[in-house]
């Protein structure tokens, strides 16, 4: 018999391996981008400098990172709540159009002398609910029908979007400035700004970290997330337990539309200040599902992951600043991204060289991880 | 038939799975032109035995030669260019691929005819020849399972195969899909090919075979002409004689008191539309153990389904401890009182990702003491498993660990601990102690029992009869979703009850009931 190369599954992974592995998955991917850097003609000391410097380096790349990581924490959030229980909405991207739409109308309807906590409230909760109601398209069919919510969601993204545009592009709409000959949204008032805390960081990125900390209690701490996460390891031993599975279906892609439409809110009211279409298309939404994928669907590991994601894109800009190709940048950001994501393999797994005969089971199923790890121990 | 020379021989084979044999020292032959028919309880090596002849497993030990020539299969489509083919319970099919299409998939490049018009033609021919009669060009999601069962075995013909294994063919069938799969068989065997019947029931075998082999425990109980045998004497080799001083181990004396589960008239219907448990009507006293023996796969998952909540009832009602439960779903089942040990262990009693303590609370995390006002109580669910885990002598865990890394046993210890300590007045265990190793157990059946001195019910079912005979009080007998018979613990026969499992001896009108039915609907 010859030797197999055997993925073992850990089941178990202790602190050192999961802080570890992701860190020296960032070291393999800043190593082969150097390596492209250097293909490419540049120096690669003097890119990732330039890349720490425009992203972490003193308070004001700090608050440009902050600020862009703001709604990428709360459609992190949102993807990693539906993830945790196995229903993928993958409808981040219109949920958050959704939440915009509904914001900025409350805020441009609401009188502009209204005090600015009740107007950012009133927008906020307009916001959510309307993520929430578009999410439910999705989460009714998949609840009663067992319609494919990758789907659904996915193709909802495609009816929001042509909504937004729309209601500014298409037609003489409430949200659209009359005065204005480029088809743009109305300014909001003032009180219907989310305050700036210092430069571009607004008090959206609090609500986002808020929402985080909130998220992760509710998961870990409470009975509803004890079913959430039961249901998203295994239905059936859910339904054992007398789990109410579709009622939890349509609430956790409500709350996971609500989180997205938040992220909607807090663009329009902290960045764009009126519904501008072209600035809200920026993948918010999709690169909300890849932040949570690597934060493993912890909410408190969100923070940190869109942080990251954020670093790397403002650093893009500064890089073709200094010379680097624009096709260079986003190879290198996709390649560290890449990189730290795979490594998420290593974690849950480890390779074995062992030349051990593992069969399959009596009955021809393979052999479960159990199985395994008690033949290899 | 005199005069066909052996065709498959088998000696002293053994497969051992992580140390343990799944078959042991088995000797087993088939000759040219017969139908031998392959019996044993489930996990008697039946499908060892047929996957090693098949290709899928390389044995321990022991040879087997076909015609003379000792052989060793590489794999199942080198096993399949010897002649061997098996038919599988579950089809090996792919629904949007037609007949044909399915036919030549795996094929290498240089057996697979040119076009598919050709195969298509092909198939019609062998359909025709041996009586399997399908559309080469229908998709095999437009099929009934009797004619994808007919391409599984024009699949195995059309690469040669002159000895067929069929693994359980009639499990799945309706009675005349039945009576034309043996036709085709028998017109097989006329052109001298053999086949290996793998089968529960003991009526078709003793119908259709020329010979019978039995396994028991990996062993082979023995082979004999199924014209020199009686069902009896089979029922016997499969289900051995259980020696009296066995069944008395737990002690009878104890109180038997109210009626604490009820059924009455319960019907249930199975996955595949078909009535599994039909009319199926008793009751489980306080302080009774109640066995249901039968061989897997007559409706015993459906009605443990169905008197826990998650299956609905088509007929009939059932009642826990005087509430009634009938369609009242998992919750409401088990607020009434009922405590359940799943046949599957992970995935349906145990949420396998999961760490134990998660799993421990399971079932009440929404209740004081786990959970107040919402929020769940760590303190007090890590306290509960710690005690639990000293009580049972649950081993093998680390915080956090999920659970599927432990041990059968130590995993079945943990789900029995939960449902015990969960408040409950009637126990259902479905094939508690199925792979565990005799200390684990035996712990298991003494926990079930002790069930009694509290006064409180247990219904077991299992596919041990010893098993079964071991614990029980009261024993009932299921096939094909009838309840066949019932007997109390003095007026015991074996035989009749090892009959009765195979479908075989007895009519239903026959059934002896040892206890009234309540009547209320």
């Amino acid at each position: 018999m010859m030797g197999r190369i055997r993925v073992i599954p850990r089941g178990f992974a202790g602190p050192g391996v999961r802080f570890g592995v992701p860190f020296g998955a960032l070291i393999v991917a800043l190593l082969l981008g150097a390596i492209i850097l250097a293909i490419a003609g540049n120096d690669p000391f003097e890119a990732y400098s330039t890349m720490f410097d425009a992203s972490l380096n003193g308070w004001s790349s700090i608050t440009r990172t902050l600020a862009l990581a703001t709604p990428l924490i709360l459609t992190g959030l949102a993807a990693a709540v539906a993830f945790q229980m196995r229903v993928y909405n993958i409808g981040g991207e219109g949920q958050l159009y959704l939440g915009a739409i509904a914001a900025s109308y409350v805020g441009l309807a609401l009188p502009a002398t209204t005090p600015i906590v009740l107007m950012l409230g009133a927008m906020l909760l307009a916001g959510a609910t309307a993520g929430a109601l578009w999410a439910l398209l999705a989460a009714v069919p998949k609840a009663y029908f067992n319609a494919d919510e990758i789907i659904t969601t996915l193709m909802l993204n495609f009816v929001a979007l042509s909504l937004m545009n729309w209601l500014i592009f298409g037609s003489r709409s409430f949200w659209r400035d009359p005065r204005r000959p480029v088809p743009s949204g109305k300014r909001l008032p003032e009180n219907a700004v989310l305050p700036s805390l210092s430069g571009r960081m607004h008090v959206g990125i609090i609500i986002a970290v808020v929402a985080a900390i909130l998220l992760w209690w509710l998961l870990r701490k409470t009975s509803w997330g004890f079913q959430i996460r039961t249901i998203g390891d295994s239905p059936r031993a859910a339904r054992y337990a007398g789990m109410g599975v579709r009622s939890k279906t349509m609430a956790v892609l409500a709350l996971s539309g609500a989180l997205a439409a938040m992220a909607g809110f807090s663009e329009v009211s902290g960045v764009t200040k009126g519904l501008e279409p072209v600035a809200l298309t920026s993948n918010i939404g999709f690169t909300g599902i890849i932040i949570a994928v690597v934060a493993r669907n912890n909410p408190l590991g969100v923070v940190p992951v869109s942080v990251f994601l954020a670093a790397i894109t403002t650093s893009g800009s500064r890089l073709q600043g200094i010379g680097i190709n624009v096709q260079v940048v986003l190879l290198l950001q996709g390649l560290i991204f890449l990189t730290v994501t795979a490594g998420e393999f290593f974690v849950m797994n480890r390779i074995s060289l062992s030349p051990s005969n593992v069969t399959e089971a009596a009955d021809g199923t393979p052999p479960s991880a159990n199985e395994i790890a008690e033949a290899t121990a | 038939m005199a005069g066909e020379s052996t065709r498959l021989e088998v000696r002293n084979l053994t497969k051992l799975f992580y140390g343990v044999p799944a078959i042991d020292s088995v000797d087993f032959d088939l000759r040219g032109g017969e139908i031998h028919g392959l019996l044993g309880e489930n996990g008697a090596g039946k499908s060892t035995l047929c996957s090693v002849l098949s290709g899928l497993y390389k044995p321990d030990s022991g040879t087997v030669s076909l015609n003379g020539h000792d052989v060793a299969f590489r794999s199942p489509l080198d096993a399949s260019n010897h002649g061997i083919g098996m038919v599988y319970q579950h089809f090996r099919l792919v629904d949007s691929f037609t007949v044909a299409q399915n036919i030549v998939l795996g094929l290498p490049k240089d057996q697979r005819p040119r076009s598919m018009r050709q195969v298509q033609s092909m198939v019609r021919d062998l359909a025709e020849e041996f009586g399997l009669h399908v559309d080469p060009s229908a998709s095999i999601w437009q099929l009934s399972v009797g004619e994808q069962q007919r391409v599984e075995i024009l699949k195995q013909l059309f690469r040669g195969a002159k000895i067929l294994i069929l693994d359980e063919p009639t499990a799945v069938l309706a009675a005349q899909e039945t009576d034309r799969l043996f036709e085709a068989v028998s017109t097989m065997v006329d052109k001298g090919h053999g086949v290996v019947l793998v089968s529960h029931k003991m009526a078709e075998t003793m119908e259709y075979t020329d010979r019978i082999t039995v396994l028991r425990r990996g062993k082979n109980a023995g082979s004999i002409e199924t014209r020199d045998t009686t069902p009896t004497q089979v029922a016997r080799m499969m289900f051995g004689d259980s020696n009296a001083a066995e069944r008395t181990t737990f002690d009878t004396a104890h109180e038997i008191g109210e009626p604490v589960l009820s059924l009455s008239g319960v019907s249930v219907m199975g996955d595949h539309g078909l009535h599994a448990v039909d009319d199926a009507s008793f009751v489980v006293r306080r302080g009774q153990v109640v066995g249901v023996a039968g061989v897997a796969g007559n409706g015993q998952r459906e009605l443990q389904e169905a008197i826990a909540g998650l299956r609905p009832l088509v007929g009939g009602s059932i009642t826990i401890a005087d509430t009634d439960c009938t369609n009242a779903g998992p919750k409401a089942t088990m607020r009434a009182g009922l405590a359940y040990v799943p046949e599957d262990r992970l995935g349906v009693g145990l949420a396998p990702g999961l760490p134990l303590e998660h799993n421990i609370a399971l079932k009440s995390y929404d209740r004081a003491p786990y959970s107040r006002r919402g929020v769940l109580s760590e303190g007090e669910i890590e306290k509960t498993m710690n005690q639990l885990v000293e009580d049972f002598d649950v081993r093998g865990n680390r915080p956090g660990m999920r659970v599927s890394l432990m041990s059968g046993g130590n995993l079945q210890k943990a789900i029995l601990a939960r449902e015990l300590n969960e408040d409950h007045e009637v126990l259902l265990a479905a094939a508690p102690t199925r792979g565990l190793d005799m200390a684990a157990a035996e712990a298991i059946r003494s926990h079930i029992v002790d069930e009694r001195s509290d006064q409180r019910g247990v219904l077991v079912f299992s596919e041990d009869l010893d098993e079964i005979v071991h614990m029980s009080d009261v024993i009932i007998v299921m096939f094909k979703g009838h309840i066949v018979g019932s007997f109390e613990r003095d007026e015991l026969d074996l035989d009749l009850i090892g009959l009765l499992m195979t479908g075989s001896g007895v009519t239903r009108q026959d059934t002896v009931v040892s206890d009234e039915v309540p009547t209320d609907s």
